[in-house]
């Protein structure tokens, strides 16, 4: 489905992030490689995405709505 | 008792507060988190049926998610608020909803695409409009639309997390480390990390303090020749807000507040003859 607009525990906004997230992770991948643990983490620090229950909110996410979109 | 401001922008604020006591500093706490007036949708009217575009297409505005997760998804938008709007309960109108107590919204997007919170439309106040424009709201296939309206009202994060203005608030105590020269070799590392943590300093020994949240001090909390000073009158505060307010209105909304919150617990402790 589509991320939560909320990080359950805290109560941060962070939809918006997680689509920035997935740009950032997407660049890297271009150039043919995947990301490292420390990308993933100062690319999470730089979004202010500090606390573990929001970055596990991101991190764990998978985006199912591009399956469920053609069933209205 | 008095307050410092430590590090302060837009949306996050540290600061300390002296001469207090667990109690005020716990009740402080819980005034930021969950009792600063703020808008957020309580009701979202969606209109089902058939659209037409200016060149003819139909599209059919029924989504693929259920409008009980869409109204949902909406509800926790955080909208830049006006702090002079009215509770409904309390409003002239007696809570029927008026544009003192009540702002509305509108989306009215057809697919394909993604509906974002840049799509939700004021009618009213064009300041009002939600404080993060990217947050995903639903995604509509081709011959999908959607066509909504939604009202706002003032609530408190007492009622609804949705009324939640600020995250991640805490606070802990002051607290210093010494650290003797002659036992910890690195401490000129901490120095050059953590300049601005240094209180004071000599031949024998440094002092640090935490407060300024250089994080590199937290390898001297299990060092058993680091001595360790926590002063619990002093405490380091921090939180964040979602942009609906600016941390300092949250702050300075939140110690007028507190007092009422006294206020109301005495008269509720009055005995009734
Ligand atoms: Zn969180």
């Amino acid at each position: 489905m589509m991320i939560p607009v909320r990080c359950f525990s805290c109560g941060r906004v962070i939809a918006s992030d997680y689509q920035k997230f997935n740009q950032k992770i997407k660049e890297i991948r271009s150039d043919g490689r995947e990301p490292t643990p420390q990308e993933i983490s100062a690319i999470m620090d730089d979004l202010g995405l500090k606390r573990y229950c929001c970055r596990r909110m991101v991190l764990s996410h998978t985006d199912l709505i591009d399956e469920i979109l053609p069933f209205s | 008792m008095s307050l410092k401001i430590i590090e302060s922008s837009d949306r996050f604020m540290r600061f300390s507060v002296s001469e207090i006591n667990p109690s005020i500093a716990n009740a402080l706490r819980r005034t930021i988190m969950d009792d600063i007036p703020k808008l957020a949708i309580d009701k979202v009217i969606f209109h089902h049926g058939q659209i037409r575009d200016n060149e003819g297409n139909v599209y059919d505005s029924s989504l693929p998610l259920f409008d009980e997760i869409v109204a949902h998804r909406l509800a926790l938008v955080p909208l830049i608020t006006d702090p002079k709007m009215n509770f409904r309960e309390e409003c002239s109108c007696k809570g029927e909803g008026c544009p003192l107590c009540t702002m509305s919204y509108s989306i009215n997007r057809i697919g394909p695409g993604l509906v974002t919170s840049a799509d939700l439309q004021p009618l009213g106040n064009p300041e009002l409009v939600p404080s993060d424009l990217e947050i995903p709201i639903v995604k509509l296939g081709p011959k999908q639309a959607i066509l909504v309206t939604a009202e706002a009202r003032m609530g408190r994060g007492s009622e609804h997390a949705k009324w939640c203005v600020t995250s991640g608030v805490a606070y802990k105590y002051h607290r210093e480390y010494v650290v003797k020269k002659s036992e910890i070799e690195n401490w000129q590392n901490f120095k050059d990390k953590c300049p601005g943590s240094v209180i004071s300093e000599n031949d024998k020994e440094i002092r640090f303090t935490d407060d300024y949240g250089c994080t590199l001090l937290y390898q001297l909390l299990d060092n058993p020749n680091v001595e360790r000073f926590e002063d619990p009158t002093t405490y380091i505060f921090q939180f964040e807000t979602d942009g609906s307010y600016k941390a300092i209105d949250v702050l300075e909304y939140a110690l007028k507040r507190l007092p009422q919150r006294l206020n109301t617990l005495l008269d509720s402790l009055v005995v009734q003859d």
